[in-house]
């Protein structure tokens, strides 16, 4: 186990750049979650850490020592962590029993210690009835299991998982969330998962950094992420808020020819600001903008009421009421939060 | 909307033209293939003692010959190509397209012209190199020169299968090794090779098939070797020459080489089987070449001069013979042999038939082959196959007796006459096109494989009959495989040899025999001038090829 220190570190694939100077502290046996959408550099950073990609300018250290700066790139296999990817990456030429053995055979383990081991790592992946199966018997949950076991049997100093949970389907993803969390709990190894689903990122990590545009744009805990987004961006990606550019005048919010009222408890500076509400903390009825209503969706516990707000779509989440398509209905804050530009 | 019923014609259920169709080709296939095999077979039995020809020693001598040479050139292949498709598909090596282009160029060219060009380069007496190093340095005559040609001209056949399976292994299976703590050179040789070895050797496999059946290359550098060192193909050619007398010896020499081959390609079905495993269908398939770091200039350096000497090398060897003036002396450069035979009425007849044969034949092939695929009956598709895998010499033989005037048989004597095409042209359009219906079948049943059914399916709720569905909406997706087929088969067909030696009407010749005949006997320089010709027409048609490929892709 151990800690891993990103300072200052930059990226780019010809003349895009993918990360431009992340810095990021992990203590020893924490799991953190590296949350962002397609292209924000969350894989490439993960990529460096693994030593499977090089730097183009800072530095990563891991437990204390630097694995890659200007003095040198240290390469993967000698990094001794432990990788699931997104594609399971279970070699289809070796049993499953052959796959999990292969980091402590390359380790030089004696025999008797490899086969002990094996059968514990197969055992914490529930998968210890299945250890001379071919890869191509299992199922893609089973893989990924297989893909865990054979990342954890070597005592990695620390687990990087490439959004190992993507390729599953809804239930499965799901079991393996659950099984990630209890494995956490009982080795105790510093995790670093990346992952474009707020869910996976804020119901397993202790804390949660939103990347865009190859930045970190908040780093915190999963509550404070969710309730204090720091960017409009973190607003609407986690949580998916309405994002709204307009000006803070006195107490209203104008936004084209429409005013919102700003409830009181939201902090305002007078002037262009991007507005983040979420579609719960709208409401219908009340001191508002009349606005056509686009179409009405059912949600089960709750109604989405969508309308056409200037260019832009505002989603509203409320109990279930009578309304039709083209209807005008008023629409209202309850909470938001103001971002000044 | 009408709630009247009205009765529409209904078709009945079932495959309706397929069922002629299918009919249609596979007595074609019986006829011009499956008769005359029964019959070569038919002949064994009135010949003499097999195990008698067998032992003799001189066959013993031939068989020793074809396994060596055949071995020596699988080996080759193997230990060249496999290397080779680990760097250019898995790694960062520098100018691979350009070795991936320069490594397949042979499958493109006659073996012969390649054994032309080491005769130039490496003949003890009269070779460019012991000329230059002093006489006897190299020789290419006997079992291993003929072996290495053949290793370099069946190079591609591993090369190409192997680089196919690496391009479908995931990057992440290396890296998960990497991960485990595996080296760059350890990743490679514990996952990437052993997933990408039954390709490998199934494609060796075929390497050996290609060096066994192989005529021109062990005729040029084995029979005027000294001392001679015959193979299988030689010796049978030598016993048909011989007329009457030799045949029955031919035809149990034959069911030999028949053997070998059945042998061999059982063998490689059973290794790929048990080594198969499914790689990727390549949808979402990530590939990110392993950094080489410093090996990355050594390493292409090495792969670099391996193109030049094994394939630019001989080939600029040959365009050198056709412009000295005397073959074997260093003295000044003449364009007399160039002038010599692009006038002679000689060379022109023998290229005008060859085109006009080549182009018949890959036009019959492609129609043929889309047929054959588009009963969609695995049986035909691969009975198409088999003349492919089946020794030129052998299949040669095998149409001699069963179509020809001048070895008449009692039983089927009326059979002969009442297809008389011995000693005819049509012969040889016959055996061009049985012998590479492999090249249609396969690249027009790939081809249908790609195109997705629901374009046919549209074209039908369209209106369309399924004849019009299948020429409106599916013909023009395969456009670029069957194009591909023609062209592979045009080329082979231009300057095929083997067939060609034994089936020419007397008197007259294809390119093949021309080159064969002014090589082997009389004139190394003007056979150079039809091989230079020769190559610089399949590298243009190959530039015209990815043209035409190219604009076509969205």
């Amino acid at each position: 186990m151990a800690g891993v220190e990103l300072t200052q570190v930059h990226k780019a694939y010809g003349t895009t750049a993918v990360v431009k100077g992340i810095s990021l502290t992990i203590a020893s046996g924490e799991f953190i979650s590296l949350l962002g959408p397609s292209g924000c550099g969350k894989t490439t950073t993960l990529r460096m850490i693994a030593g499977l990609e090089t730097l183009d300018a800072g530095t990563i250290s891991i437990g204390g020592d630097v694995v890659d700066g200007p003095s040198g790139h240290l390469p993967p296999e000698k990094r001794a962590l432990g990788m699931v990817f997104q594609s399971y990456a279970v070699w289809p030429h070796k049993s499953v029993a052959e796959n999990v053995a292969y980091p402590l055979l390359l380790q030089g383990r004696p025999r008797a210690e490899v086969a002990r081991r094996v059968a514990e790592a197969l055992d914490w992946v529930r998968l210890g009835s299945f250890a001379q199966r071919m890869p191509s018997q299992l199922s893609g949950g089973q893989l990924q299991r297989v893909a865990i076991a054979r990342a954890l049997v070597g005592s990695p100093r620390v687990l990087l998982l490439d959004e190992p949970l993507s390729n599953l389907d809804a239930a499965l993803r799901e079991e393996l969330r659950g099984e990630i969390a209890a494995l956490r709990a009982r080795l105790g190894t510093t995790m670093i998962f990346v992952t474009h689903d707020q869910h996976e990122a804020l119901a397993l990590a202790d804390r949660v950094a939103v990347m865009h545009q190859g930045v970190i744009e908040q780093i915190d805990t999963p509550e404070r992420i969710y309730q204090s987004p720091s960017t409009p961006f973190v607003a609407g990606f986690v949580g998916g808020a309405n994002r709204l550019e307009g000006r803070v005048e006195g107490r209203q919010f104008r936004c084209g020819a429409h005013t919102f009222v700003l409830p009181p408890g939201v902090a305002a500076v007078e002037g262009p600001s991007t507005l983040a509400v979420r579609a719960e903390e709208l409401e219908l009825g009340g001191e508002g903008p009349s606005l056509p209503l686009l179409a009405r969706l059912f949600l089960g516990s709750a109604t989405e009421y969508r309308f056409t707000l200037g260019d832009t779509v505002l989603r509203v989440v409320g109990p279930a009421r009578e309304a039709r398509p083209g209807e005008s209905l008023t629409v209202s804050l309850r909470h938001a939060r103001l971002y000044p530009r | 909307m009408s709630t009247r019923s009205t009765t529409v014609p209904l078709s009945p259920v079932g495959r309706g033209s397929g069922r002629g169709l299918t009919l249609t080709l596979s007595l074609a296939l019986a006829f011009f293939f499956g008769l005359p095999l029964a019959l070569l077979l038919f002949q064994a039995r009135t010949a003499p003692r097999w195990t008698e020809v067998w032992f003799a020693p001189e066959s013993l001598q031939a068989l020793a010959g074809t396994l060596i040479s055949s071995i020596g050139a699988a080996l080759f292949a193997f230990t060249v190509a496999v290397p080779l498709a680990l760097l250019i598909a898995r790694t960062d090596l520098p100018l691979k397209n350009g070795l991936r282009a320069i490594f397949t160029l042979p499958a493109a060219l006659p073996p012969f012209i390649l054994g032309m060009g080491w005769v130039s380069l490496a003949n003890p007496r009269a070779g460019l190199l012991n000329l230059l190093l002093g006489a006897g340095t190299f020789n290419i005559y006997g079992r291993l020169g003929i072996a290495f040609v053949l290793g370099t001209a069946g190079l591609p056949l591993v090369l190409l299968p192997t680089l196919a399976a690496l391009s479908r292994i995931d990057s992440s299976l290396e890296e998960a090794a990497r991960l485990s703590g595996a080296s760059p050179v350890r990743a490679l040789l514990s996952i990437s090779l052993p997933l990408a070895l039954p390709a490998a050797l199934s494609g060796t496999a075929l390497c050996f098939l290609f060096a066994a059946s192989a005529f021109g290359v062990p005729y040029l550098l084995g029979v005027t070797a000294s001392p001679p060192s015959p193979t299988l193909t030689t010796r049978i050619y030598g016993e048909i020459l011989m007329g009457q007398g030799g045949l029955p010896r031919a035809v149990v020499l034959s069911l030999e080489l028949l053997l070998l081959a059945a042998l061999v390609l059982l063998g490689s079905r059973a290794l790929a089987k048990r080594g198969e495993v499914r790689l990727s269908s390549g949808k979402g398939l990530s590939l990110r070449p392993m950094p080489l770091g410093r090996a990355r200039l050594p390493l292409a350096a090495t792969g670099v001069t391996l193109a030049l000497v094994l394939v630019i090398l001989p080939l600029l060897a040959v365009a050198l013979t056709s412009v000295q003036p005397v073959w074997g002396q260093l003295t000044g450069l003449s364009a007399k042999h160039w002038s010599g035979v692009l006038s002679n009425p000689r060379t022109i007849d023998a290229t005008l038939r060859s085109l006009g044969l080549a182009a018949a034949a890959a036009a019959l092939v492609t129609t043929l082959g889309l047929g054959i695929a588009s009963t969609k009956r695995r049986s035909l598709e691969l009975l198409s196959g088999a003349p492919y895998a089946i020794p030129g010499t052998v299949l040669a033989l095998a149409l001699v007796i069963a179509f020809s005037r001048d070895v008449r048989f009692v039983l089927f004597d009326r059979v002969a006459f009442v297809l008389a095409l011995g000693n005819t042209l049509w012969m040889l359009l016959v055996a061009y096109t049985v012998k590479h219906l492999a090249f249609g079948a396969r690249n027009a049943a790939d081809g249908l494989a790609q195109v997705d059914a629901t374009l046919a399916e549209a074209a039908r709720l369209s209106g369309a009959s399924p004849r019009r569905a299948f020429f409106d909406a599916t013909l023009p997706q395969l456009r670029a495989p069957l194009l591909a087929a023609f062209l592979v088969t045009f080329l082979t067909c231009v300057t095929e040899l083997t067939l060609s030696v034994l089936l020419i009407p007397t008197g007259r010749d294809v390119l093949g025999t021309l080159l064969f005949e002014l090589q082997s006997y009389a004139d190394p320089g003007s056979a150079a001038v039809i091989a230079c010709a020769f190559v610089l027409l399949v590298i243009a048609l190959q530039l015209a090829q990815t043209l035409v490929t190219r604009r076509r892709q969205p």
